[in-house]
């Protein structure tokens, strides 16, 4: 059994029973400003709430070895802590054990950001950057803070956005996040207030393994611009389960971006929403790299005309990886429009699921919804299913989807072939290649430089490529 | 009919079955040798019935033939298509069968096919592409330890300013616009646009002996008169007056911008009559039965 220490007490083995939960909520009273944004009624309302709900989904496909209603928790740890939160440059401050902290990324957060090692905050750092017109007022300051800070100042922008995005209560793992939440970060970004630099948030698997419930809630002021890069790196093998909360105000701009990175053996359940108000834009951008098991549900909700959703995702399996990716797009109200993107590929025994809804709702005139998948297989074992759907209740919309599941190209390995590329690096090219339009929308070059980097190395390590 | 064993009779200048150790082994001669190639999903169906063909550098060869003649089977075959299988005679380029290689090694050797369709590559820009080929092309033979590496900056891959200039200065040659280098490979492209890349690609690449597959084909005059300037500047350059040419056709006209020194008729996979520049006109006069007939006529 993994444990950890917490305040000078010993972590508790986690399992989702009421146990580990009286156990945490025991140590959170006795520490106040560790834990997150949940009092102890909830958390038991949530337990009970995970313990009443179904697994989601049966097990997707054929030889998809995971199977949600019986996941093992063993050898995990629960703990909380805040014990080195530093404010100074993260590179400086990290400490030379702190495996995954020292990661390059740290050292390119310019606007600032926090760091968790597993669920123990080490790394804070408040954005820095110019803001003349607005220095005098008060409320025009960037706030990035841990959650159970925010959630204790009771800052006016969060209470507005908490769990008022994401419906905890509807789905197995969100109410699981809830109950034993113990970590998360709250941005807020100021009406009017453009940053140029990323806020990051940095996930690192702690060196024993840990069982980690982040919530982090994103508001982005109106008019506002911001981008938020949400890693996940590290050595160790964490469970993660986690919310994702983004509140996008009237004519404002998020690009929220995923560069998953984790362990090989981690397990990461994440649900992450949107809400735009009028002309308000989010674009998600999720790269699932690292990690056993990865099951993302990326959301987006247009309540408020000319809000727009972009969501563009990839993953690439290899070895026996699985991601099982769920995005939905929800027109409220017309004229509203999305665009969905989603590139995936597997190879030796990568297991894959892609499910895609757009709906579009009788008050949605004038709403156009976009959403195209492709799945590249390389292997005879890997395995991918595709499952797009559109649900449309309005008249005078535009809606379109597309789908294909496809291997690679033995004609374009030919024609690369024909011009004195072999085969292996024509491989490389064309399967870089058939990432390229999510890449693309990353919203930095660094960005996606760093993610074809990733695919790279992933296509080197496969053992199996284009059987 | 004519067999594999009478059909050259006529077409010696063609089809000199010389052995390949009479020719040096850095001399850019191109030997097509008993040529039998069926697909691989159809094993039993022969598409090539005996080619029997010999390019010598500098020539510009014409294979004039009817849609499922042959002709771009032939292309397939010279460059290793996977979906075609060789089961008789030889390839001989270089001093080497070039049937046992792969066509990336094909390629390093400097043979290259303009395709008539060519393939899109999508999410990889032409800039990428030609710098990945070039590389490669520079590389020859040499496995992985050779002085270039093409995945590797610093190992002698073309430095990336030299590589600029460069494919700057040929889609200028070529009339294509800048932009042109940062779409991906044959994606969304018009007809004329995809055979305009291979004019890139060939003109950077530099290949020593080249197939133009159907290259004619779907272009308004404007374009095959650019294509032809292409071939005409590359065969009229220093380090192209060797390369020799394999020109695949369904119609005459692109041998009037590209002057062939030997025209060879293909009927059902085999070359049934080889001439001078004045068979084509005959093609154009009296069409590919009239062939047909006379071969007929002429076979024991």
């Amino acid at each position: 059994m993994s444990s950890g220490t917490i305040a000078g007490v010993t972590a508790p083995a986690f399992t989702p029973t009421a146990a580990t939960l009286e156990t945490a909520i025991a140590f959170l009273a006795q520490h106040p400003g560790h834990g997150g944004a949940v009092d102890a009624a909830t958390r038991r309302e949530a337990l009970a709430r995970y313990e009443a709900l179904p697994a989601p989904g049966a097990r997707p496909s054929r030889g998809w070895k995971y199977d949600y209603a019986n996941l093992p928790f063993e050898d995990l740890s629960w703990t909380s802590d805040r014990r080195s939160v530093a404010t100074s440059p993260f590179a400086a401050a990290a400490p030379p054990d702190a495996s995954g902290a020292d990661h390059p990324a740290l050292q390119t957060a310019s606007a600032g950001g926090l760091v968790h090692l597993g669920a123990t905050l080490l790394h804070l750092r408040p954005a820095q950057h110019d803001m003349p017109e607005a220095a005098s007022r008060r409320d025009a300051r960037v706030v990035i803070l841990p959650l159970a800070d925010a959630a204790g100042a009771a800052e006016p922008a969060l209470m507005r956005a908490l769990d008022t995005i994401v419906d905890w209560r509807g789905d197995k793992f969100t109410a699981l996040a809830t109950a034993f939440q113990n970590c998360g970060a709250f941005v807020y970004v100021p009406d009017g207030v453009q940053l140029d630099e990323p806020i990051q948030l940095v996930f690192a698997g702690a060196p024993d393994d840990e069982a980690v419930f982040p919530h982090v809630v994103v508001v982005v002021g109106n008019g506002a611009r911001a981008t938020v890069l949400e890693r996940h790196v590290g050595a160790g093998d964490p469970f993660v389960c986690g919310i994702v909360e983004a509140h996008v105000g009237e004519g404002a701009q998020l690009d929220y971006a995923v560069v998953q990175q984790a362990g090989e053996a981690a397990r990461l359940m994440f649900t992450r929403g949107a809400r735009c108000d009028r002309d308000g834009q989010v674009r998600w951008h999720l790269a699932e790299l690292g990690g056993a098991l990865a099951r993302t549900v990326l959301a987006a909700r247009l309540d408020a005309p000319g809000g727009r959703a972009e969501a563009s995702a990839l993953f690439f399996n290899t070895g026996t990886q699985h991601v099982d990716l769920l995005s939905g797009v929800d027109h409220t109200v017309g004229p509203t429009t999305s665009d969905t993107v989603v590139r995936s590929a597997a190879t030796d025994r990568g297991q894959g699921r892609y499910v895609g809804n757009i709906v579009i709702r009788p008050k949605a005139h004038g709403s156009d919804a976009s959403l195209r998948d492709d799945a590249l297989l390389l292997s005879k074992r890997a395995h991918i299913d595709s499952i797009p759907a559109l649900e449309i209740a309005a008249n005078d919309v535009k809606a379109f989807h597309g789908a294909t599941v496809g291997s690679l190209d033995e004609d374009a390995l030919f024609y690369a072939g024909t011009r004195g590329i072999a085969r292996a690096e024509a491989l490389r090219l064309i399967t870089l290649g058939f990432f390229e339009p999510v890449i693309a929308r990353f919203p930095s070059e660094a960005l996606r430089d760093e993610v074809r980097s990733a695919l790279d190395r992933k296509l080197d390590d496969a053992t199996e490529l284009g059987a | 009919m004519t067999s594999t064993e009478t059909a050259p009779t006529e077409t010696a200048l063609a089809a000199t079955h010389a052995p390949v150790t009479d020719y040096p082994v850095d001399d850019a001669v191109l030997d097509i040798r008993d040529l039998h190639v069926v697909p691989l999903a159809e094993p039993g169906r022969e598409i090539l019935a005996g080619i029997d063909l010999t390019v010598r550098k500098g020539e510009v060869h014409a294979i004039m033939g009817r849609n499922g003649s042959g002709k771009t089977t032939l292309a397939y075959a010279l460059m290793g298509h996977p979906g075609y299988r060789v089961t008789h005679g030889e390839v001989i380029w270089k001093g080497l069968d070039i049937l046992k290689l792969s066509p990336d090694k094909r390629a390093r050797l400097g043979l290259f096919l303009a395709f008539q369709y060519p393939t899109a590559i999508p999410g990889l820009s032409v800039a990428s592409f030609l710098r990945t080929a070039l590389n490669a092309r520079r590389r020859g033979l040499a496995d992985g330890d050779g002085e270039i590496d093409p995945s590797d900056m610093t190992r002698g891959g073309i430095k990336m300013g030299e590589f600029r200039t460069l494919i700057r200065e040929t889609m200028a040659l070529l009339k294509l616009d800048d932009a042109f280098a940062a779409r991906y490979v044959n994606e969304g492209f018009s007809g004329g646009e995809k055979k305009r890349l291979e004019m890139l690609q060939m003109a950077m690449l530099k290949p020593e002996f080249a197939i133009l597959d159907e290259t004619d084909s779907g272009l308004d005059i404007d374009a095959l008169q650019s294509v032809g300037n292409s071939v005409n500047a590359l065969r009229h350059s220093d380090e192209g007056k060797d390369i020799g040419f394999l020109v695949i056709t369904h119609y005459p006209r692109i041998l009037k911008h590209v002057p062939a020194d030997l025209v060879h008729i293909m009927i059902d996979g085999r070359i049934v009559k080889s001439g001078g520049p004045e068979l084509a006109d005959e093609i154009e006069r009296d069409g590919y039965d009239a062939v047909r007939d006379e071969v007929a006529a002429t076979s024991v």
